[in-house]
């Protein structure tokens, strides 16, 4: 009787967590799902790197990962999802290495040892976008969160992610900070609970305002004909950091591979990529290296 | 007093395309009248589902009139029987869907039906469990439920043995004369249709071509091919002689053939003669009575019941049927000499227009 | 983040039931005339309106989904109806699904009668009202199926749904995209409370159906 339409999946490159890792059944249904949607290739996963769909979709690993594989002979498997899912995978040790951009959630983690470093690698910053005619003045807004009471104020429509992603978190801070109900709450403020694209393309199609990082956003910016509002301010700051899992739960292979990522990430030559990254695409580029 | 006439057609014409080309039905005057069953006969292809559907109204003549000068609807039953879902009841109260009808006049109606036809105790059966049979006698009960003034049958015996069609002939002859109904019937079945028909209508080619009494039209057909397709399958050609046998006229069909009939015809008309197989005789030896020369036998076909005897006779194949277990039937072998004759009164002329 | 979650599944559930049944009804109004109208006449271009039909009932949801978006979008032909990521959307898109299975299904209903049926009938001078109800009779059993089938095609849709009604908390989420959503965040103990209900609506569903359908033979 059932004709669905398959799971949307934001696994990326053909990704299976390690098959010694199934710690309670609800890990064997997180595995399963995500085995659902992917190649069968667990006995070729090197290293896996859980990282943001935001991440994935600006296309920069795509760009650095096959160096990476030449020189280390390491072959990672991506897998994208939310960044509190991306945490919790650290946390229950579902992951070698995190490239996040959640810094509290990350700081977290180092606390309680889940994650024995946190490296910051580069950074940009969110932007709230919105219609060009800008109908609620965030153009002349003082601060990003000046910008959100200006939004609310005007009960202009706006569009959330909700999925307890980083730019979803950095979005509720900015609320918070404009003394703003964390949940939104104004008519025309939608929750997607999807990633960034969808809720762009939801955004693009009711002419509403959006917090995004500035990959998607430049990535989607023609097709949906919305603008960029804001001004890089320190609250919009957004940083991507590379976590490694405590060693001590992995398997010392992994371990090592983990270590090479991280120092392939820190390593000049890939910082200078990471500098030119977007050029070409955009016109400047996406990310600003914090280790040139 | 005569029936009632209750349909009448006129100077019908109706034209149907199909792949295989166009066919043309043509009918002068056909009339139904109350209390009476009309057997239309012709040979496949001929027109008589056609006029059937067009006497019922669904055909539209492309010329002509089809007028019902009736009070009661005209009704048509099919030849598949096709019951509808639900009990047998039901079926027949389907005929009163939509109509202003009391409930305790329609099932007065329903239940009158079903006893006309015997299916009474059926009531409450699944119309999808019934046999062959008690379908048919379900369409005709579902049919009459209505009061029909003109009741169009199409093959309304088919498939049913021996025993059942005689009983279902016999309670809808009845049904006819209880009712009134004026019936037009299509049937292969020639027994049938001279056991039920009161008038014969004939159809040749799309052509209405005769219609008439039964005994007019099955003694005396018009036209050879009318003759075949009524079952007077003994044509032979002859002339009229000049001589005379008493008052009788006498058909030379050749030099050893010469036939007596009652029928008059100026002596020189070449004709055809026509005899029913029933009313030709045969035996060994000398012809007593009526004869009409010798001939050969050719075949001599035993089905348990009737012997049908073929005849070689003046160059013609001529038929007739012999009761099986008398003395005659078991006797005759292909090749023997037989006499034939016919009463003079049994031998149709039909002027030879071929000529 | 989220707000209490048994507070939403009552209304994520009662939308689901208020799209589902909306599209099953509206897919029926247009499907069963027109599939006892096709199933009915022999017309020129018949067997081409059969095939296209039965190339509808095979066709992916996600791909009239898909189709569906584009029309709606604000770029699209029917932008300015403003109807994508709404709930008109998605009971466009399931009618659309479930549209030819429907018709399809009737139609091979209507087509299994005899063909001297509809000739009978009007000969028994039934009106051409009472023509209607009684074929619907003679095929009720075949309706029933396709009642059923649609009915599972547009419950389980998710693709479709998820692409042109956007997933939209509190305005166009629905159990199929909650629990695709609830999944891909890794909540699943909310995803399988959801999925849950859905199965359990399908059961009572179907098992509704199913009765009817069963009583009608005996």
């Amino acid at each position: 009787m059932t004709r669905s339409s398959g799971i949307e999946c934001e696994a990326g490159v053909s990704s299976a967590p390690p098959m010694g890792r199934l710690r309670s059944p609800r890990l064997l249904i997180a595995a399963l799902a995500v085995l659902a949607c992917s190649d069968q290739a667990a006995e070729k996963s090197d290293l896996l790197l859980v990282t943001t769909t935001s991440v994935r979709d600006s296309g920069l690993l795509y760009e650095l990962l096959p160096i990476f594989e030449k020189r280390t002979d390491v072959r990672p498997q991506i897998v994208a999802v939310g960044s509190g899912a991306a945490l919790r995978m650290g946390r229950d040790g579902n992951a070698d290495v995190l490239l996040t951009h959640a810094p509290d959630g990350e700081t977290e983690l180092v606390a309680s040892g889940a994650v024995v470093s946190r490296t910051p690698i580069m950074e940009n910053y969110f932007v709230i976008a919105g219609p060009p005619e800008d109908p609620a003045g965030v153009r002349g807004a003082a601060s990003p969160a000046n910008a959100m009471r200006r939004i609310a104020a005007a009960t202009a429509p706006f569009v959330s992610r909700a999925d307890d992603s980083g730019t979803h978190r950095r979005e509720v801070a900015l609320l918070k900070e404009a003394g703003l109900d964390p949940a939104g709450g104004w008519p025309g403020f939608a929750r997607t609970g999807a990633g960034m694209g969808q809720t762009l393309e939801v955004a693009g199609e009711r002419r509403a305002y959006v917090l995004s990082d500035a990959g998607t956003f430049l990535a989607f910016r023609e097709r949906i004909e919305l603008e960029s509002l804001s001004q890089p301010d320190p609250s919009l700051r957004n940083v991507y950091s590379v976590l490694r899992v405590d060693p001590e739960r992995l398997d010392p292979a992994r371990a090592a591979r983990a270590e090479q990522f991280e120092a392939f990430m820190l390593d000049t030559e890939t910082q200078r990529l990471i500098a030119e990254f977007g050029r070409e695409r955009f016109g400047r580029p996406l990310f600003r290296p914090l280790h040139p | 007093m005569s029936n009632p006439t209750l349909l009448s057609a006129r100077d019908l014409r109706v034209e149907l395309r199909s792949r295989r080309g166009s066919f043309q039905l043509t009918a002068d005057a056909l009339d139904l009248r109350g209390r009476e069953a009309l057997v239309i006969l012709g040979a496949n292809g001929s027109g008589k589902s056609t006029l059937m559907r067009t006497l019922a109204g669904l055909e539209h003549p492309d010329g002509g009139t089809v007028v019902s000068v009736a009070t009661g609807p005209v009704t048509m039953v099919f030849q598949r029987p096709a019951p509808f879902a639900g009990s047998v009841a039901h079926n027949v109260r389907v005929s009163f869907l939509g109509s202003k009808r009391s409930s305790v006049d329609r099932r007065v109606r329903v239940e009158e039906a079903l006893e006309r036809f015997k299916i009474d105790h059926l009531a409450e059966h699944r119309a999808a469990t019934l046999s062959g049979g008690e379908l048919r006698r379900l369409a005709l009960a579902r049919a009459f439920a209505l009061h029909p003034a003109v009741l169009l049958l199409d093959e309304p015996f088919a498939g049913l043995d021996a025993d059942g069609q005689a009983a279902l002939s016999l309670d809808l002859r009845r049904a006819i004369s209880d009712t009134g109904v004026a019936v037009a019937m299509v049937t292969h079945d020639m027994r049938r249709a001279m056991l039920l028909a009161d008038r014969i209508a004939v159809l040749i080619d799309g052509k209405l071509a005769q219609i008439g009494l039964r005994d007019d039209v099955l003694e005396r057909p018009a036209t050879p091919e009318i003759a075949q397709v009524v079952g007077m399958t003994n044509l032979a050609r002859g002339v009229v002689s000049a001589d005379l046998r008493g008052d009788l006229a006498l058909v030379e069909v050749g030099p050893e053939h010469r036939v007596a009939t009652q029928a008059e015809c100026p002596p020189g008309t070449r004709v055809w003669i026509g005899i029913r197989p029933e009313h030709l005789k045969v035996d060994v030896g000398r012809g007593t009575v009526d004869p009409i020369g010798k001939g050969v036998v050719r075949g001599v076909v035993n089905d348990g019941v009737t012997v049908t005897v073929r005849v070689d006779w003046a160059g013609t194949e001529l038929r007739t049927f012999l009761m099986a277990g008398r003395g005659l039937a078991r006797s005759l072998e292909v090749g023997a000499e037989v006499s034939l004759s016919a009463s003079p009164e049994h031998v149709h002329l039909i002027p030879d227009r071929s000529v | 983040m989220n707000p209490p979650f048994d507070a939403m599944l009552i209304e994520i559930t009662a939308r689901t039931l208020a799209v589902c049944l909306s599209a099953l009804a509206i897919s029926l109004a247009v499907g069963l005339p027109i599939g006892i109208a096709l199933g009915s006449r022999r017309f020129k271009g018949r067997v081409a309106a059969v095939s296209l039909i039965n190339t509808g009932m095979g066709a992916p949801p996600i791909v009239v989904g898909l189709i569906v978006y584009l029309a709606l979008q604000r770029s699209g032909p029917f932008g300015g109806l403003s109807w994508l990521y709404s709930l008109e959307a998605m009971v466009l898109a399931q009618v659309l699904i479930a549209l030819p299975l429907v018709v399809g299904i009737t139609l091979a209903a209507v087509g299994s009668l005899d063909d001297d049926w509809e000739l009978q009938v009007r000969t028994l001078g039934v009106p051409k009202r009472w023509r209607l109800w009684l074929l619907v009779r003679e095929i009720r059993l075949g309706l029933l199926a396709a009642v059923i089938t649609a009915l599972g095609g547009i419950l389980s849709e998710v693709g479709a749904v998820m692409a042109v009604g956007g997933n939209l908390e509190g305005e166009t989420r629905v159990l199929t995209t909650a629990i695709l959503m609830h999944t891909q965040m890794g909540q699943l103990e909310e995803a399988l409370g959801l999925a849950t209900i859905l199965v359990g609506l399908m059961l009572i569903l179907a098992g509704l159906l199913t009765a009817v359908q069963q009583s009608g033979r005996t």
